[in-house]
């Protein structure tokens, strides 16, 4: 049992789902649900369909080059089993996958961070040039007086009372 | 020394089984007799490993391997892989190529220094094959046939090849493999010799069809006769063993 990699969306295909096509060229094409397998059929680039992670990769959305990546490549020369390096991997599977997502999604975050640099810019701009538009007493000009509160001792009160 | 057997009552005992000088695949879901024969033969000397590939049983036809390595198709499942590599000695380089002819048993012929591959093979898995096997690759036919790996099988003294292959032929084979060859049928005229038939430097095994006429011209050709098992493994040890502890 392996857990492929759909053709079109890149999504694995678990056992007992899809459909494989093997074309006459001895190439074979797995598909995780017939939306791709649709896709393909219609003579879909993948590269071009925007859900995808070819896509995604292509157009720099979704991380691409890491070293996490490479745990998970397919390998033709296997090792000779060891106890304690097959122990020790399947406890570092869990840990290198929360590594990925966490360093993904700092991917994205970083992606869109430009994006709020951006908004704060054309606010400020934004602030600058139309200030006037909005009603004046929303608006604090600094050339305004602003009201001051002032407290008075309790102890000169008393001794101006006592005099009189 | 060739041996008769049968597989489920199938002489074709090329295909569910492969023979090399350091390791022997036999496919499983076979009577225990026909695991015995070979056991018998070959228990203390090399090891005898029963698998499957890509769920299949006709390995030998799937695979191709020699003293260096053993090259398997991409259907060969991860877990077969692993079976392998556990139960075939380090010395033995055990690898999985990507090719779209995957019945490599049938487009390549070897022994532990040259190799004979169908004509249309590609240049990445040829390099592979000199790389893992250790091999001199040649991209050759034999009688007209391209499947080179099902109409001939040989070793590193001698080699059967298809019936119908014309003197010239066998003369440009034989020069190019070293050995010399001789052209014969396996089983009553079956003109697979690899798929009736499976051999190494000092046994063979025949399918039961085997005539007592083919017989002594494999035994001949592929100089089985004067091999006494322990004579022979005595010559072979230094191929079988690495180093004296």
């Amino acid at each position: 049992m392996r857990l492929e990699k759909c053709w079109f969306c890149s999504s694995t295909v678990y056992p007992g789902h899809g459909i494989q096509f093997v074309r006459n060229d001895a190439k074979v094409f797995r598909f995780c649900r017939s939306k791709c397998h649709k896709n393909f059929k219609m003579k879909r680039n993948p590269r071009k369909v925007k859900w995808t992670k070819a896509y995604r990769c292509l157009h720099g959305k979704d991380m691409t080059q890491d070293s996490t990546f490479e745990f998970e490549r397919k390998r033709n020369r296997p090792e000779r089993y060891d106890r304690n390096v097959t122990e020790q991997t399947l406890k570092a599977i869990p840990l290198i996958t929360k590594i990925r997502h966490e360093r993904q999604k700092k991917h994205i975050t970083n992606r869109q961070k430009q994006g709020k640099t951006k908004e704060r810019e054309r606010d400020a701009k934004e602030l600058e040039q139309d200030i006037q538009m909005l009603p004046k007493k929303d608006v604090m000009l600094s050339t305004q007086k602003t009201k001051v509160v002032v407290k008075v001792s309790q102890q000169q009160t008393e001794e101006n009372l006592m005099e009189e | 020394m060739a041996t008769r057997i049968q597989f489920e009552n199938n002489c074709e005992i090329g295909v569910f089984s492969k023979l090399t000088n350091a390791y022997c695949l036999v496919a499983i879901g076979g009577s225990e007799n026909f695991y015995s024969v070979f056991e018998s033969e070959l228990t203390d000397v090399i090891p005898v490993v029963k698998t499957s590939i890509g769920g299949t049983r006709i390995i030998g036809r799937l695979c191709v391997g020699n003293k260096n390595g053993l090259l398997l198709p991409h259907t060969t499942t991860d877990q077969e892989l692993q079976h392998l590599r556990n139960c075939l000695p380090d010395q033995v380089v055990v690898q999985r190529i990507d090719e779209r002819l995957s019945a490599l048993g049938n487009c390549i012929a070897c022994n532990d220094h040259v190799a004979l591959t169908h004509p249309d093979l590609d240049k990445a898995t040829e390099e592979l094959i000199a790389d893992v096997l250790g091999v001199e690759v040649f991209r050759q036919t034999i009688a007209g046939n391209i499947l080179v790996g099902s109409y001939c099988a040989f070793s590193n003294r001698g080699g059967l090849v298809h019936p119908h292959t014309s003197i010239e032929d066998l003369d440009e084979l034989s020069t190019l493999l070293q050995v010399p060859l001789v052209a014969g049928t396996v089983n009553r005229g079956s003109e697979v010799i690899a798929a009736g038939m499976t051999v190494n430097d000092w046994t063979a095994f025949c399918g039961s069809d085997t005539t007592a006429t083919e017989l002594s011209v494999i035994e001949s050709v592929f100089k089985l006769r004067e091999s006494q098992p322990a004579a022979i493994v005595d010559d072979m040890r230094k191929s079988l063993i690495d180093s004296y502890v």
